[in-house]
C-alpha cells in the first residue's frame, strides 16, 4: 500500500516531480561533465606518459613532470638494459624550444625528441602525412589541435625551430600538452641538434621490460645501480605529473569545488522540491496519521518517493551525459567519464537526494493528526 | 455527571445494546491562549453503548471537535480516563495510540479528507492495507463495497472528479471497511446540500448496524437530527 501510495501521489502531481527530476538530471549532468572535463584536462599533464608504450621512465632524481625533465647522462641506458628482466632501453628528450610563425612572432614550444629505430615514446599517430614523417631530415610533426596557436603549418611547410630550419612533415591528433606550449615531435638527433645542448645528455631514459618481469623490481635495481636517478613505473610517473599540476595550481580544489557545487545546487532543488510536495500534502499526510499511519511508515513513503525521483532522474541524466558528452568532447576540450565516475556520481547523488528526503522530514514529524479535524 | 439524556432510537433500531463500546470519565483539556491557561473541556463524562449513534451538538468553541479528538485519540486529555470496550486508552504512548486508531476506529471528516492522486478504490483501500491485506483483495473489497455504496461507476475515478456527496460516500466507505469498533464522524454533512446529506447518513447508519460500530457524530446540521439515538449538546466545555 505505502508504494502504491507513494509513487501515486508522486506522478500526480506531475508539475512538482518534474522540478524534482530536473534538480537530480541537473546535478548528474553537472558532476560528470564537470568531472569529465577535469579528467579529461588533468590527463593531458600525463599524456606523454600514458602514450609511451614504455613500461619505466627513468630520469633525474626528484622527477615530478614529465614537460619539466632535468637531463641525465644518455649513457646510463647501457646500465639500464644490463639489468635483468629489462628489454629495450632508449632516450628522449624533452626540451622547450620556439618556433617561428609566419608573421614575423614566435610560439613557445615543447620540442620532444624519440629515436628513429623504436616506437618508445612515440606517443603520437599520425593522421595527415606519409607513414614515417621523422624519416625525414629535419621533419616535424605538430598537432591538429595547435594549428590556431601555429599558424596552421600545412605538411610540407617550412618553419624555424630555435632558428633552424624545420620541415612540417606530418600532423597527428589530439596530442596536447597541459601547458599551454604545443608539442613538436622530431627524430632524436634532430633534437640535439635544434636544441643545441649536450649530446651526452638526455632528459628521459625509457625502458620495455620483458612479458612477466616485475617492473617495481626492476626499478628499485635502476634506483641501486644510478643512485642519481628516479625510476618509476609508466602508472606512476603518470600520477606523479597528474599530482604536481593538482597541487601546484589548485586545479583540483576548484574543479572540486565547482562539482560540490553542482552538488549542492542539486541538493537545495531536490530538497526544496520534496519539501514543497509535503508542505502540499500536509492535510493528507495528517489523514494518514489519523487514519492509522505510523511516523515511520509515513516516513518510508518520503523516502520512497525521493527515490524513486532520484533513480529516474539519475537514469535520465546519464543518458544526457551521455550525449552531451559526445556531442561535446573533443581534444582541446575532451570530456572524460571514466566508469567508475558514472557509478559514483549516480551513488552520491542517490544518496544525497535520500538525505534531502531528511528536509520534509522534520516536517512530516511535527505533523498532528489531530489536524485532520481542522482543516 | 455532565451528560445529556438520550433521544431515544429515532431513526431504526438499534442492532446491539449490550456493553459500553466507549467511556470517557472526568476528561478535561486546556489551551493556552496568550500565555493563559483556557479549558476547553471540563471535566467531561460520556459513554456509547456497542452499537449506538451519539450525536455532539453545540456552537462553535464549546468543545465538540476537542472531545472527539480525544474519543478518537488524536489528542491526549490533561486529566480523565478513557476506556474503548474494556481497554483503558488514556495515556498510551503515541505508537500504541496510532495501532488503536488503525486497528479499532474508523473517522470521517468534515472535507472528505481523501488522498488526491489515489482512485476512489484506492483511498477505500488503505484501512485494509495497512491491517496487511494484500493490495488485489483490498482493491475486491473495496469495489464491492463501493458498488454497494452507488458508485460503482467512480471505482476508478480521482477525487477531484467527484461531486462533494460522491468524495464523502468514498470516506464514509473507507472509515467503515475494516469494520471498526467506533466510527467518528466530524461534521460529515457540513459540505453537502440537504439531500446528499441524508443520502451520506442513511449509508452511516446502514452500514453502522450491520457492522455493530458504534458511531460519535459532531454536528451542527439539525437536519440530520433524526439519525441519532441520542444527541448531546455541548456549552463551554460541558454537557448541558
Amino acid at each position: 500500500m505505502r508504494w502504491n501510495l507513494a509513487y501515486r501521489t508522486l506522478f500526480h502531481d506531475r508539475g512538482k516531480l518534474i522540478a524534482g527530476l530536473v534538480g537530480v538530471i541537473f546535478s548528474v549532468v553537472l558532476v560528470n561533465i564537470q568531472g569529465g572535463l577535469f579528467f579529461g584536462l588533468i590527463h593531458k599533464a600525463s599524456m606523454l606518459v600514458d602514450r609511451s608504450n614504455a613500461d619505466i621512465w627513468i630520469g633525474h632524481r626528484g622527477m615530478h613532470n614529465v614537460d619539466f625533465a632535468h637531463p641525465i647522462p644518455e649513457r646510463w641506458q647501457y646500465v639500464v638494459a644490463g639489468i635483468d628482466g629489462v628489454d629495450e632501453v632508449q632516450p628522449l628528450r624533452v626540451e622547450f624550444g620556439e618556433m617561428s610563425l609566419p608573421g614575423g612572432g614566435y610560439e613557445n614550444v615543447v620540442l620532444v625528441g624519440i629515436p628513429e629505430t623504436t616506437d618508445l615514446g612515440r606517443a603520437y599517430k599520425v593522421v595527415d602525412g606519409p607513414d614515417n614523417p621523422l624519416d625525414l631530415n629535419d621533419s616535424i610533426i605538430v598537432d591538429r589541435c595547435d594549428s590556431e596557436k601555429l599558424f596552421g603549418p600545412d605538411v610540407g611547410e617550412l618553419r624555424e625551430v630555435n632558428g633552424r630550419r624545420v620541415r612540417v612533415a606530418g600532423k597527428s591528433n589530439g596530442i596536447l600538452s597541459f601547458l599551454v606550449t604545443p608539442y613538436v615531435f622530431t627524430n632524436y638527433e634532430n633534437a640535439v641538434e635544434l636544441t643545441g645542448s649536450d649530446p651526452s645528455q638526455t632528459s628521459y631514459l625509457l625502458a620495455r621490460v620483458k612479458s612477466g618481469a616485475d617492473c617495481g623490481r626492476i626499478c628499485q635495481q635502476i634506483k641501486q645501480l644510478l643512485p642519481d636517478v628516479e625510476a618509476m613505473t609508466s602508472d606512476e610517473y603518470a600520477k606523479v605529473s597528474i599530482n604536481f599540476w593538482m597541487t601546484r595550481t589548485g586545479l583540483g580544489l576548484s574543479f572540486g569545488a565547482a562539482t560540490m557545487l553542482g552538488l549542492l545546487v542539486g541538493l537545495v532543488m531536490v530538497g526544496q522540491t520534496l519539501y514543497a510536495m509535503v508542505l502540499d500534502r500536509i492535510s493528507e499526510y495528517a489523514t494518514l496519521r489519523a487514519i492509522g499511519l505510523s511516523e515511520r511508515e509515513l516516513m518510508s513513503i518520503l523516502a520512497f518517493q525521493s527515490a524513486l525521483v532520484s533513480s529516474i532522474g539519475i537514469a535520465i541524466g546519464m543518458v544526457i551525459t551521455v550525449i552531451l558528452k559526445t556531442l561535446l568532447s573533443t581534444p582541446r576540450a575532451t570530456i572524460e567519464i571514466p566508469f567508475v565516475l558514472y557509478v559514483g556520481c549516480g551513488v552520491l547523488i542517490f544518496a544525497i537526494c535520500l538525505f534531502a528526503a531528511g528536509l520534509p522530514y522534520l516536517r512530516v514529524r511535527r505533523i498532528d493528526p489531530h489536524t485532520a479535524l481542522q482543516s | 455527571m455532565h451528560q445529556s439524556t438520550a433521544v431515544d432510537n429515532r431513526v431504526g433500531s438499534r442492532a446491539e445494546t449490550v456493553g459500553i463500546a466507549l467511556q470517557a470519565k472526568s476528561i478535561a483539556k486546556s489551551y493556552v491562549i496568550g500565555g493563559q491557561s483556557r479549558p476547553v473541556l471540563d471535566g467531561i463524562d460520556f459513554h456509547v453503548d456497542i452499537g449506538e449513534c451519539v450525536f455532539l451538538a453545540g456552537p462553535s468553541g464549546s468543545g465538540k471537535t476537542t472531545l472527539l479528538s480525544i474519543l478518537g485519540l488524536l489528542l491526549t486529555s490533561d486529566s480523565g480516563e478513557l476506556f474503548l470496550r474494556d481497554r483503558r486508552v488514556d495515556g498510551l504512548s503515541e505508537v500504541e495510540r496510532t495501532m488503536i486508531r488503525r486497528e479499532r476506529i474508523g473517522f470521517v471528516f468534515q472535507r472528505f479528507q481523501l488522498i488526491n492522486g489515489l482512485t476512489a478504490e484506492d483511498n477505500v483501500s488503505i484501512p485494509l492495507t495497512m491491517d496487511g491485506v494484500p493490495m488485489r483483495e483490498a482493491r475486491e473489497r473495496a469495489g464491492a463495497l463501493l458498488s454497494r455504496m452507488g458508485l460503482a461507476e467512480h471505482r476508478q475515478a480521482l477525487p477531484s472528479s467527484m461531486s462533494p456527496g460522491q468524495c464523502q460516500r468514498v470516506a464514509l466507505a473507507r472509515a467503515v471497511i475494516g469494520q471498526p469498533e467506533l466510527i467518528l464522524a466530524d461534521e460529515p454533512t457540513a459540505a453537502l446540500d440537504g439531500k446528499s446529506g441524508k443520502a451520506v447518513m442513511e449509508l452511516l447508519r446502514e452500514l453502522t448496524t450491520e457492522f455493530s460500530s458504534s458511531t460519535v457524530v459532531v454536528t451542527h446540521d439539525p437536519r440530520i437530527y433524526d439519525y441519532a439515538d441520542r444527541i448531546c449538546e455541548m456549552e463551554n466545555g460541558r454537557f448541558k
